[in-house]
C-alpha cells in the first residue's frame, strides 16, 4: 500500500513538473496574444498569472507595465516598469518606458545618480560574484605570504593587498547600487490623485507635502494603518498604508 | 382692518415666495396671497418646494368655512454650467365661504421620504368682496426676475419643439469621419429639463461620443429658441447609401397653462413667477432620418502600408537624444496631425531599421475638438542600435486623402542621430525584404519574444547578499580561510622552540606511560630514552645531566643505577638481566618524583 502511495506521489510530482511550464508558457502566449488583439485589460490580468506562478521576469513585467499602459492605469504601468528594472537594471526599453510613463503622471525626472551609472554598465549580480572571489583569493594569497616560512615579496604583499581591496570595494559596490538592496524600502503611491505627507499620523495634522500618483517613497517604519516615510526630496512624515504599494514584493 | 396688515401680508407672501426661491437648500415655504379676504372671493396658497424634484401635498386642507382645494403644480428650472436646480410650486385656491378670522394649520409635506411641516397661517373673511388696495408694481422696463426665463416667443404658432439632424457632408468614403451636430430646439417661453445625452445609433456607421450639451439661443422664424446641440462624428463601415437613423432625446418640459378664475385680476400687475401654472409634459424630440452616400476606398493607387487613416494628415519628427552610448535607446517620436479617423490611425512605418533593434511604438492622440475629429497623434518608436548609428530609420505614412479622393504618402527622411552599438547586441542579419513587405515597426506579439530576450538580470528579488548559495559559500571560504591559517600557524608553532620543547614535553610524557607496559628486556633502554628526552639532552649527555640536576640522591642514585643497566644491557656479554618487578616499580615512582621535580622547576 506504502509502495502504491509513493509511486503515485512520484507520478504526480514528475506530471506536475512537466506540465507546469508548458502551462505557464501557455499562459505568456495567451497574454501576448491578448495584447497584440488590444484586449490590454485582460493582457494585464493574463500577465500578472504568469508572474504568480513562475519566477518574476523583467520582460513580463515589462509587458504587464506595457499593458497597464495600454489600458491608461499609468501609476500601475510605472510600477511594473519599476520591478522591470530592479530585476534587470540594464533593461533600456523598460527605462525608456518609465520615463515616458512618469512624464505623463507629472512625476519629476530624478538626474542620474552615479549608482545609475553603474547600473547601466555593470550587471550586479556578477559584480558581487567578482568581488566576492577577488576578496577571498586575496584573502588566501596574503594568509599564505603571511604565514608561510619564507619571507614574502613585496611586490606578492601588495597585489595581494590590491586584490583585496578591490574585491571589497567591488562587494561595497554592488551592496550599494543593487536596487534590491537599497530600494528594499521602496513603495510606489497607486491612490488616484496622489496621497499626502502628514506632520502626525492624523488625519488632520498638518500637511507636509503631496505624494503624486506613481511617486516613490521610501518607508521608514509603521505604526497601524500610517507609514512613516521619506520623499526623494528628502521630505519625511506620515501618510496613509492604503494604495502604497512596494516596489519589491513581499515574500 | 385696514390697508396696512394686508399690504403687510402681501409683502411677506411675496418675501416668502422670492425668499424660498433664492435658497438653494431643499426647504418648504408656505404663504398666502393675502390675510384678507370676502366670502367668494378666491385667493391663494403657495407652497414652494426648492430643491427637490418633486414632494407628497395633500390635495385638500380641511378648514371648517374656507374650501382649499389644490389647483395644479408647476416647476421652474434653472440651468447653470449645465446643472438643473428646481422650485416646485403648489397652488392652492382658497375660497371663503363663511365670515370670520380662520387659521389654515400647517400641514405635512413630504419630500423625497422626509416629512417636513408649513408653518400655520391666519386669514380674516369679511361678509363682502373687498377692492384690493394698489400695491407697488415693478416698472414696465423692469429686468426679469433672477432665473426668469427670456423674453417669449412673439410668434403664437410657433412650434414648441423640435430637433433636427445636421451632417457635415452629403457623400463620404468608407472609414472618413463625418461631423454630426443633433440640435434640440425649444421654444424659449417653455422651461424644463433635458436629457443628459440623445440617443443615436444605426447600423453601417459607428458613432463617437457626444460631446456635452452647447447652449444657445436662436431665433427661427419669429419665434426665439433656447437650442441644444451635441456634436459627434459618425463613421461609415460600408459603402452604399447609408441611412442614418433619427435621433432622439427625452425632456420634461414646463409648458405654459392658464391661471385660475380670478386669480389673474389681483396679480396682474405683480412678477409672478414663470411657471406658476404650467403644466409638466414628458416629450420625445426626433430628427428626421436621413441619408448619407458612401463610396469605397479606391484599390487602385493603394500604397502597401496603407493601413485604414482616411482625412488629411501631415507628419513630423523629432528624435531624442542626439547622441546615444551603447544599449541606450533613442526615441523617434512621429506626430501625424490634422483630420481624419485618428481612432483607426495605425503607426507609420520605419524604412531603413535593420541596424536598429526597434519596439513597438506608444502612441498619444491629442484632439482640438470634443469629438477627436481634429487633433495630433504621436507615435514614440523606442529604438536601440545594433550597428553603429549616424541616422534614424526614415519613416513612411499612407492615407487616402478625402479632400483629393487619393491616396498619399508622407515620407520623413532619417534624422541625424549618433547611437553606438550595444555591446550584448548581436549584429543585425540583413535580410532581404520581399517585394512588398513593410518593414515595419514589429507587432506587439511578435516582438515579445525578442523584447525577453533583450532583457535578462536575475530572477529573483533578493539580492546576491541575501541568497543562500552566497552565503553557504561565503561560510565555506572563510572556514578554508581559517584553515589555512590555522594549519600555517600550527606548523610554524611545531618549527619553533617553544613548539619544539612542547613537542619534547609531550614526548617524555609518553614515553614514561610507556614505560609501565614496556616489555621487561627493554625497560632501561626505555627508562634511558625518556631522560634523554626530558632533559633535552643526547642519550650519552644524561647521566651527567641527571648528576647536575640537584635532585634529591636517593632519586639520582635510582635514575643513574638504571642508565649504568642499560649500559651493561648494550656493552656487557648476555646483556643485563631485567629487573625484578619490585625494583621496576620503585625505579618508576622515582621517575615520576623526577617528572614532577621538572615540572615544578619550569
Amino acid at each position: 500500500m506504502k509502495t502504491k502511495l509513493r509511486s503515485s506521489f512520484i507520478r504526480l510530482a514528475a506530471w506536475l513538473a512537466f506540465l507546469l511550464p508548458s502551462l505557464h508558457a501557455d499562459g505568456l502566449a495567451d497574454a501576448r496574444a491578448r495584447y497584440a488583439d488590444g484586449e490590454y485589460e485582460q493582457a494585464a490580468k493574463l500577465f500578472e498569472q504568469v508572474l504568480e506562478s513562475s519566477a518574476p521576469q523583467a520582460a513580463v513585467y515589462f509587458e504587464l507595465g506595457r499593458s497597464f499602459r495600454q489600458s491608461g492605469q499609468d501609476a500601475r504601468a510605472a510600477l511594473s516598469f519599476r520591478r522591470a528594472l530592479v530585476l534587470d537594471p540594464r533593461f533600456a526599453p523598460a527605462r525608456a518606458a518609465l520615463e515616458e510613463t512618469n512624464a505623463d503622471l507629472a512625476i519629476p525626472r530624478s538626474p542620474l545618480t552615479w549608482t545609475q551609472k553603474v547600473l547601466d554598465r555593470v550587471p550586479m549580480d556578477a559584480l558581487a560574484l567578482g568581488g566576492m572571489l577577488l576578496f577571498w583569493a586575496a584573502a588566501f594569497l596574503l594568509a599564505i605570504l603571511a604565514l608561510r616560512r619564507a619571507p614574502a615579496g613585496r611586490l606578492s604583499v601588495v597585489l595581494g593587498v590590491f586584490v583585496l581591496l578591490l574585491g571589497t570595494a567591488a562587494l561595497a559596490l554592488a551592496w550599494i547600487c543593487d536596487p534590491r538592496v537599497s530600494g528594499r524600502n521602496d513603495a510606489i503611491v497607486l491612490t488616484t490623485g496622489g496621497t499626502t505627507l502628514l506632520n502626525a499620523p492624523a488625519d488632520q495634522s498638518e500637511k507636509v507635502a503631496a505624494l503624486p500618483e506613481g511617486g516613490i517613497v521610501k518607508i521608514l517604519s509603521q505604526r497601524g494603518r500610517w507609514f512613516y516615510g521619506e520623499t526623494g526630496a528628502g521630505q519625511r512624515g506620515w501618510f496613509l498604508t492604503e494604495g502604497i504599494v512596494p516596489v519589491i514584493p513581499p515574500a | 382692518m385696514g390697508g396696512h396688515p394686508m399690504r403687510r401680508c402681501v409683502l411677506v407672501f411675496l418675501l416668502a415666495f422670492l425668499a424660498a426661491a433664492a435658497l438653494q437648500a431643499q426647504e418648504i415655504v408656505a404663504g398666502l396671497s393675502r390675510s384678507t379676504a370676502a366670502v367668494g372671493e378666491p385667493i391663494q396658497l403657495v407652497v414652494t418646494v426648492r430643491g427637490a424634484r418633486g414632494a407628497d401635498v395633500p390635495q385638500t386642507i380641511a378648514v371648517n368655512g374656507l374650501r382649499i382645494n389644490l389647483a395644479g403644480r408647476s416647476t421652474q428650472f434653472e440651468m447653470r454650467n449645465f446643472k438643473m436646480s428646481s422650485t416646485l410650486t403648489y397652488t392652492y385656491i382658497v375660497v371663503p365661504q363663511l365670515e370670520g378670522d380662520f387659521t389654515i394649520p400647517s400641514f405635512d409635506v413630504g419630500i423625497e421620504g422626509k416629512t417636513y411641516r408649513t408653518q400655520a397661517m391666519r386669514l380674516s373673511v369679511s361678509g363682502s368682496a373687498q377692492v384690493p388696495q394698489a400695491v407697488p408694481t415693478l416698472p414696465q422696463n423692469a429686468p426679469p426676475l433672477p432665473g426668469g426665463p427670456p423674453p417669449a416667443s412673439s410668434d403664437p404658432n410657433a412650434r414648441p419643439y423640435f430637433a433636427e439632424l445636421v451632417l457635415s457632408k452629403k457623400s463620404a468614403y468608407v472609414g472618413e469621419v463625418v461631423p454630426v451636430e443633433l440640435r434640440f430646439y425649444f421654444l424659449s417661453t417653455i422651461g424644463g429639463q433635458v436629457g443628459e445625452r440623445p440617443n443615436f445609433s444605426g447600423e453601417g456607421f459607428t458613432v463617437q461620443k457626444f460631446s456635452n450639451a452647447a447652449k444657445r439661443e436662436q431665433v427661427v422664424g419669429d419665434a426665439s429658441y433656447v437650442v441644444f446641440s451635441f456634436q459627434s462624428a459618425i463613421t461609415p463601415v460600408k459603402s452604399g447609401a447609408l441611412e442614418i437613423p433619427s435621433a432622439s432625446l427625452e425632456a420634461r418640459l414646463n409648458m405654459p397653462g392658464s391661471a385660475p378664475q380670478g386669480f389673474d385680476d389681483f396679480f396682474r400687475n405683480m412678477p409672478i413667477p414663470q411657471g406658476m401654472f404650467s403644466e409638466t409634459q414628458d416629450v420625445t424630440l426626433q430628427t428626421k432620418a436621413q441619408t448619407l452616400e458612401v463610396m469605397a476606398l479606391p484599390k487602385e493607387g493603394r500604397p502597401d502600408d496603407f493601413s485604414g487613416a482616411v482625412g488629411k494628415f501631415t507628419m513630423d519628427a523629432s528624435v531624442s537624444p542626439k547622441k546615444a552610448n551603447a544599449g541606450e535607446p533613442v526615441t523617434l517620436a512621429v506626430t501625424i496631425a490634422g483630420r481624419g479617423n485618428f481612432e483607426g490611425l495605425g503607426a507609420p512605418t520605419l524604412t531603413g531599421d535593420e541596424g536598429w533593434r526597434t519596439y513597438p511604438p506608444s502612441d498619444k492622440f491629442r484632439t482640438t475638438d470634443a469629438i477627436n475629429f481634429t487633433g495630433e497623434k504621436k507615435f514614440e518608436f523606442a529604438m536601440i542600435a545594433r550597428e553603429d548609428q549616424s541616422q534614424t530609420p526614415a519613416v513612411k505614412f499612407s492615407f487616402f486623402n478625402t479632400s483629393t479622393g487619393k491616396y498619399e504618402t508622407l515620407v520623413q527622411a532619417p534624422l541625424p542621430v549618433t547611437a553606438t552599438a550595444g555591446s550584448g547586441g548581436a549584429p543585425a542579419t540583413a535580410q532581404p525584404a520581399a517585394p512588398g513587405s513593410t518593414p515595419a515597426a514589429t507587432p506587439a506579439a511578435a516582438a515579445a519574444p525578442d523584447i525577453s530576450a533583450m532583457a535578462g538580470g536575475s530572477a529573483s528579488w533578493k539580492s546576491l547578499f541575501f541568497r543562500k548559495e552566497f552565503l553557504l559559500a561565503n561560510a565555506c571560504l572563510g572556514l578554508a580561510w581559517l584553515a589555512v591559517v590555522l594549519g600555517f600557524a600550527l606548523r610554524n608553532f611545531s618549527a619553533s622552540k617553544a613548539g619544539r620543547r612542547l613537542a619534547r614535553k609531550k614526548q617524555a610524557r609518553e614515553a614514561l606511560a610507556r614505560l609501565r607496559s614496556v616489555e621487561p628486556e627493554a625497560f632501561y633502554g626505555a627508562v634511558s630514552q625518556y631522560l634523554a628526552l626530558r632533559l633535552n639532552v643526547g642519550e650519552g649527555e644524561v647521566a651527567a645531566r641527571v648528576q647536575n640536576s640537584g635532585l634529591p640522591a636517593e632519586i639520582q642514585n635510582a635514575l643513574l643505577g638504571a642508565l649504568d643497566r642499560f649500559a651493561e644491557s648494550k656493552f656487557a656479554a648476555g646483556g643485563s638481566a631485567p629487573p625484578p618487578a619490585e625494583s621496576r616499580e620503585a625505579l618508576l615512582a622515582s621517575l615520576r618524583q623526577f617528572d614532577e621535580t621538572l615540572r615544578d622547576e619550569n
